[in-house]
Parts: structure tokens; C-alpha cells; sequence
């Protein structure tokens, strides 16, 4: 298992050594009373989430106080990476949707985009502004070794996370301000502005003012992403809109404002694709706005993501996406897909169920660590249970090997102990093209465990990368 | 500024006022139940009851008025809709929708009331508790009024004082209509002492105690409290400054003018009812008369101000 903290020799990593002398002037009780601080100020400033099953309780999600360091070096590395993978999804969006040459060429075969419910047919032979489906793709990443990091899954979507990015810097700087004077830690605070400047650009083509009017569209309070949602409008200055607030009238989008009606040019959606529109998309929806698709084709207004854009992040397509950068982009791929067996194949099948117990098994529309098994982790009756789930619908899973995901010193019960982590860095995707130095480090806080989601036992760190 | 944050912000400011008024009136109570009279002690409860608009929900409860049940739907009840918690949840609730119309200072200040006052409502208490409840509500909304200073001066920050004064109009005139008939001239003279008391313990509820005498020389009398309530523009709680602040926000809106004219009518004839009058001319038109009257026309200013800023 790679330690992000100590080198296999047992000897502290050069950028870890102020972290870890830091750590040991904490006594137990700075320990507590620096947790009791944070998880104070979470708590009032609203930072939490609902579980699904128990969607009712708010809560926080556990915060570790040792930051995630990534050096640089390191940092490079993913940024040309995952800059290009942003670039090829937002490439593949729009063949798919138009000219199809990705089929033609033989490298995606065209049955498997088009039997998704993903895929949007309503979008075919559409261009939004600038060809941008996605301007804010989450990479999930994971480390395995020293220049080992492996692309988990793309979120292209509306990733989520980017205020824990952003609120755990906060937190950090407010309770350890000589941390950051004995380290170089590249800011992370710019990046509502960025996105702001991201959606901005992404105007669409009747739009006739120099400053487009953007709005994040929220499905409201009970969103388990609420307090995102709050605070992205609130850092970008731009209104936090539902769909009670909004009309559409001669193929244009307005908002309901105490001036009377106000246009709308760019709409930062965070509601799904189903719910957008009641009149093209799911009829019972309560939170779209009635004719906002056809505003969209008519060029009045630009939804971000463009509906229609999830396809590109299909654990299906995932498979894909190294054939897409070489097909696209005529580069050779920076950051490696995990090795995938599609279940749909009747010899990959075969290969998954005689290997399960080493494999992890994942549904293909599942997100959240939800509907997954890992096998080294489970008992005899969870696999054969999910051997028969495998044998019945094949298609509805992928699985891959378990990853020894890297381990992060983290606290636990105020001693410092190796817990493993991922990390979702936020690329954006507009006239620019640029990745946010830093990111979400998830930590999965039960010892051993590889499931780092909130909704299973997760926690939350401070990601820093260093200046040269 | 959204119609919907707009008439959110209007109504944190309104539950969050009504929230301090409710804590005040059972402070009034409370004092009043610590003097003794010929019969024994006072019992204002019933008085508490009405000024808070609560008696109809509070009889279908309990079927006797006393300080411990009184106290409680007015503090804690849920199924009192004004009782403070309520206020507080409800304001805290709309708060949540808004939160990118507040400062952080601003949502802090509701959500922690909202958190403590969920733990004040599971503890148990005891009488001698009331005053620090009191004493916690108006803090609170102290507290969010002051971190609402701390917002943009844009609509938002209007719509939020707009809603303060109304309701305090309203809830001003709410509490001189249970009082009224203490101000009458033959109550005076009958009432000498005793009613005094009763207006006295309602200046120091509303801490306005020290202002009155600041404000008047001499005796108290019907006449000065009622000028005081009614027409002082330098006493924050009367009628006449609240509206001369309802005006001053509505100007400041930089919404469309056209809007503001909309609402002229509503707002001239509540101004017209502070305009050239005088307590003497008050009176003789009918205490209780002009304060009905004032109610209405501050509902029909506050549906005037729904219908053209938040439809």
C-alpha cells in the first residue's frame, strides 16, 4: 500500500515534514478542542447533507484536520491528464450527438450509447455554445503507487463536493495560520470566480449584453447538495433560482424579480436531466420549467450541463474514454483507466463470477458507494447474492480489481493512523480550459475500508498542492 | 432581487419581530402576576392572551389560564403558529431559502436561535425561568437585527426592515387595543393607581420605561402614554415611527418607480392616520375605533406590498 506520508524506508516525505512536525507539538487536547472548533463551525454555517433512507437528519460530514499534500511534481501530472480527458468527453458529446464519427471509426459501438436512457435524443444535431456539454467535470481519482493515479469514474454531470474544497481550506486557514506560512499551498479561493467566468463565456447566441445574466437552478432545500448550491450562488454572486421563479415567454427565459421580469442567458443546473422539463422530459416534475428545452434549441438560453450530457459519464462508456483521447485528440492517454470487465460479455462475465471474491463489483448506473460489492470485504452469502444479481442482469454491471488505494495520515481517536483516500479534483470547461489546484480528498475513516463516500463511514480533508 | 427572496426576507423580519413581541407580552404578564391587588394578585394572563392573538387556539387546549400553560404556547407551542418558537422555526426556514440573500453573519444569528431554542423546549423549567426566556428572545432578535446590519444595501436589506416595521405597527397597535380602555379619560379617573401600574409594567416590558421619562416631565398620565404609543416619532415602538420608517424603506427600494406608486394609496392612508392628529382628536374620534382601523389599513398595506413585489 502506498502511504502519502512515509516513503517505503519508513522516512517522512520531504513535503509532509512541516505537516508532521506540526503534528507533534498538537497535544491530544489541541486535538480535541481543534476538532470540537471545526465541527462547530460546520454546524453553523449549515455544511451538511442527507443520507438517502434517512434523508430527514442533517448532518456533517466528519472533517480530518491533517491536510492531503500533493507535491507540485505530482500535480502536473494530473492537471495535463485530466485537462484532456475533460477535453475528449466534451469532444465525444458532441460526435455522438451530431456526426457520430466515433461509430464510424469503429472504436464505440453505436448500440451501446444509443440503448442508454442517458443518451438524449432530443439533443441530436444540437450545438450549445462554444460545442460545451460539460463545463465542470469531477474526476474521481486514486493512487496506487508513486506516479501510479488511476481515473475511477468521470462525473460530467453536476458534480458535487467543490464546497468542501473550499470550506475546509477556509477552516484550515482560520485555525492553522502558520501552517500556511511554512507551506506554499496554492490558493483554491478563486474558484467560484473562475466558474462564474466559465459560465459566462458560455453564452448563448441571443444573448446581447457584455455581462450574461447566470443563475444556479436548485431543486430546493431537501437536496442532499442544498448548502452547495447556497453557497457556489452566494461566492458568485449570481441568484439561487427554483423553478417557481422562472417563466418562459417568446422563446425566452425570465426570473421573477421585484423589477418585473428578468432574463436569464445562462442557467447552472443542478437538477437532473428527467426533471428539467416537464414538457419534454418527465411530465410529473415539479421542480423544471415548463419550456425551458425549447428556449434552449432556439438559442435563448444555455443549460449547463447540456441535457443529455450524462452519457459521457457512464460506467459503460467509461471503458471507452483512452480510445476517445487517442481518437480525438491524437494524444496518448496521461492518466490510466482502471482494468474493467463489462459484465455484458458473455467471457468477461464468466471471468467476473469465477473471480468475484477478488473483484469489486459495480452497478452501472449506481453512484453514491450504493448497489456495489467489494469482494475481499464481503461475506460468502453477500457474493453468491450478487452472483445471482450478476447472472440475471449482466448488462447492469461492471467490475474491476481492488484497487490498494493509497493510505493518508489521519486522526483517529486523536492519534495519527494511515487511512485510505481518493480525490476529486473540478475541472472547468468554457472559452478556457483549467483545473483548480486542489480538490475534494475523501477519507474512508474505518480502518481498512476502501469506501470513502459520506454515505458510508467517509470523511474529509483539506487537499493542498504546493507551489514549486 | 427575486419576488421570492424578496418576500422571504420580508417575513424572517416580521416572525423575528413578532417572535420579541410574543416574549415581551408574557414578560408584562409575568410582572403584573408579581403584584398583589385587593383580590389577591393580578392575572393578566387573559390580557396576555389576547394581545397575542392567541386565546381562540389556546382555549381549544386547556380550558383554565394559568402561567405555566400560557407560557408555554406562547414560547414553545408548536401548534401556536406565533408562539416564539414557531416564529423562529418558521423564520429560520425561510432563512434556509435565502441564504444567498444573507450574510453568513446573518444566517449564523437564525440558525443558532433555532438550534437553542429546539434545546430550551426539551428542558424543564420552572417560573422563575420566564424573564430568561424573555431575556434570551429579545437577544436573539437582537442579535439578527444587528447582523442584518451587516447586509448589502440593496432591496434585500429594505424588504428586511420593511417587514420589521410593519409588524411592529401592527403589533403596537395590536397591544394599545387590549390596553385601550385604561387610556379613557372616566378610566383614568376611576382607574388612579392601579391602572397606571398596568401601563407602567408595559413601558418596562417594552424597555421603554426610561424613554417615557426621558421623553415627558411629570406625571404619568393616559394622555402622554397614548401620545408616546401613538405619536412619538422619537419612541421606536409607536405608531407613527414605525410608519415614518415603512416610508423611508419603500423609498429606498431601487425598484421601478411604477411600483412604489402602486402602493401609494395604501401607504398615504396609513400615513394620513399619524398625519395632523392629536391625542386629544384621537381620543375623541375613539381609542379602540382608531386602533381597529389602523390594524386594517396596515393589512391592506402589507397585501398592497405582496401583490406588486412578490406575485
Amino acid at each position: 500500500m502506498f502511504d502519502e506520508m512515509y516513503s517505503d524506508d519508513a522516512q517522512i516525505r520531504k513535503h509532509y515534514l512541516q505537516v508532521n512536525s506540526w503534528l507533534r507539538t498538537m497535544s491530544s487536547t489541541v486535538i480535541s478542542q481543534k476538532n470540537f472548533e471545526a465541527e462547530s463551525h460546520f454546524k453553523r454555517i449549515g455544511i451538511t447533507f442527507s443520507v438517502k433512507d434517512d434523508d430527514m437528519t442533517e448532518r456533517i460530514i466528519p472533517f480530518d484536520l491533517i491536510p492531503r499534500i500533493l507535491t507540485n511534481y505530482e500535480w502536473v501530472k494530473i492537471e495535463k491528464g485530466v485537462l484532456q480527458r475533460a477535453k475528449a468527453l466534451n469532444s465525444f458529446l458532441h460526435d455522438i450527438y451530431n456526426s457520430g464519427e466515433i461509430f464510424k471509426a469503429g472504436i464505440v459501438p453505436k448500440e451501446i450509447v444509443y440503448k442508454k436512457s442517458s443518451y438524449d435524443q432530443s439533443m441530436i444535431n444540437f450545438s450549445p455554445p462554444r460545442k460545451i456539454y460539460s463545463p465542470i467535470i469531477g474526476v474521481d481519482l486514486v493512487r496506487t503507487g508513486k506516479d501510479e493515479f488511476y481515473v475511477l469514474e468521470d462525473n460530467c454531470r453536476t458534480p458535487s463536493g467543490v464546497s468542501y474544497m473550499l470550506e475546509n481550506r477556509e477552516i484550515m486557514m482560520k485555525m492553522f495560520p502558520d501552517l500556511f506560512h511554512t507551506n506554499r499551498v496554492l490558493r483554491v479561493d478563486d474558484y467560484p470566480t473562475r466558474l462564474l467566468q466559465t459560465l459566462m463565456s458560455l453564452a448563448p447566441k441571443k444573448c446581447d449584453s457584455s455581462i450574461p445574466t447566470v443563475v444556479l437552478l436548485t431543486p430546493g432545500h431537501l437536496n442532499s447538495a442544498y448548502y452547495e448550491h447556497t453557497f457556489l450562488s452566494d461566492q458568485m454572486g449570481i441568484e439561487m433560482v427554483e423553478s417557481q421563479d422562472l417563466f418562459v415567454e417568446n422563446d425566452l427565459l425570465y426570473m421573477k424579480t421585484v423589477d418585473g421580469p428578468k432574463k436569464i442567458d445562462v442557467v447552472y443546473r443542478r437538477i437532473d436531466d428527467e426533471f428539467l422539463d416537464p414538457l419534454c422530459y418527465n411530465p410529473d416534475s415539479v421542480i423544471g420549467v415548463p419550456g425551458i428545452t425549447q428556449v434552449y434549441k432556439t438559442g435563448g438560453v444555455n443549460i449547463c450541463s447540456a441535457p443529455g450530457a450524462g452519457i459521457a459519464d457512464d460506467k459503460a462508456i467509461y471503458i471507452f474514454v483512452p480510445e476517445m483521447i487517442k481518437f480525438y485528440l491524437g494524444e496518448t492517454p496521461i492518466l490510466d483507466n482502471v482494468e474493467t470487465w463489462r459484465c455484458e460479455r458473455d467471457d468477461e462475465l464468466t471471468y467476473v463470477l469465477e473471480n468475484i471474491e477478488k473483484l469489486v463489483v459495480k452497478e452501472v448506473d449506481g453512484s453514491g458507494g450504493y448497489g456495489m460489492l467489494i469482494g475481499p470485504k464481503s461475506t460468502k452469502d453477500q457474493i453468491s447474492e450478487f452472483s445471482t444479481k450478476l447472472k440475471s442482469n449482466p448488462r447492469g454491471y461492471i467490475a474491476q480489481p481492488t484497487l490498494d488505494l493509497s493510505s493518508s495520515p489521519t486522526l483517529i481517536d486523536n492519534e495519527v493512523s494511515g487511512r485510505r483516500v481518493d480525490l476529486r479534483p473540478f475541472c472547468l470547461v468554457g472559452e478556457k480550459i483549467q483545473l483548480c489546484p486542489g480538490g475534494l480528498t475523501r477519507v474512508a475513516l474505518n480502518k481498512g475500508s476502501y469506501v470513502v463516500n459520506s454515505s458510508q463511514g467517509g470523511g474529509v480533508k483539506d487537499t493542498w498542492v504546493l507551489a514549486d | 432581487m427575486l419576488s421570492r427572496t424578496a418576500e422571504n426576507l420580508y417575513w424572517i423580519s416580521r416572525y423575528m419581530e413578532r417572535a420579541e413581541t410574543m416574549a415581551r407580552l408574557l414578560d408584562v404578564g409575568y410582572r403584573m402576576s408579581l403584584f398583589p391587588n385587593p383580590k389577591g394578585y393580578h392575572n393578566e394572563w387573559d390580557s396576555v392572551l389576547s394581545a397575542a392573538g392567541a386565546a381562540q387556539g389556546y382555549f381549544t387546549k386547556y380550558n383554565e389560564i394559568n402561567q405555566e400553560n400560557v407560557e408555554d404556547y406562547i414560547f414553545f407551542d408548536e401548534e401556536n403558529p406565533s408562539s416564539v418558537y414557531s416564529c423562529i422555526s418558521k423564520a429560520r426556514n425561510n432563512a434556509l431559502l435565502v441564504r444567498t440573500a444573507f450574510t453568513p453573519e446573518a444566517w449564523v444569528a437564525i440558525n443558532k436561535s433555532y438550534k437553542e431554542i429546539l434545546e430550551l423546549k426539551n428542558k424543564k423549567f420552572t417560573r422563575a425561568d420566564l424573564p430568561n426566556f424573555t431575556e434570551w428572545t429579545i437577544q436573539q432578535v437582537n442579535m439578527f437585527r444587528g447582523s442584518a446590519n451587516s447586509l448589502l444595501r440593496n432591496d434585500g436589506y429594505h424588504f428586511i426592515f420593511l417587514g420589521t416595521f410593519i409588524e411592529r405597527a401592527d403589533n403596537s397597535a395590536r397591544l394599545l387595543d387590549v390596553k385601550y380602555f385604561v387610556l379613557l379619560p372616566t378610566a383614568d379617573y376611576i382607574g388612579g393607581n392601579l391602572d397606571n401600574l398596568q401601563w407602567i409594567i408595559l413601558l418596562r416590558s417594552l424597555s421603554s420605561f426610561r424613554a417615557f421619562r426621558w421623553a415627558y416631565d411629570g406625571d404619568v398620565t393616559s394622555t402622554k402614554i397614548a401620545h408616546f404609543f401613538i405619536l412619538n416619532n422619537d419612541c421606536s415602538r409607536s405608531l407613527s415611527f414605525c410608519i415614518n420608517n415603512i416610508v423611508y424603506h419603500l423609498n429606498c427600494l431601487k425598484c421601478s418607480p411604477d411600483k412604489i406608486s402602486d402602493i401609494y394609496s395604501g401607504l398615504k392612508s396609513v400615513h394620513n392616520s399619524v398625519k395632523d392628529e392629536t391625542v386629544e382628536s384621537i381620543i375623541e374620534y375613539g381609542l379602540h375605533e382608531y386602533v381597529t382601523n389602523f390594524v386594517s389599513k396596515i393589512s391592506f398595506l402589507d397585501s398592497q406590498i405582496q401583490n406588486h413585489f412578490f406575485r
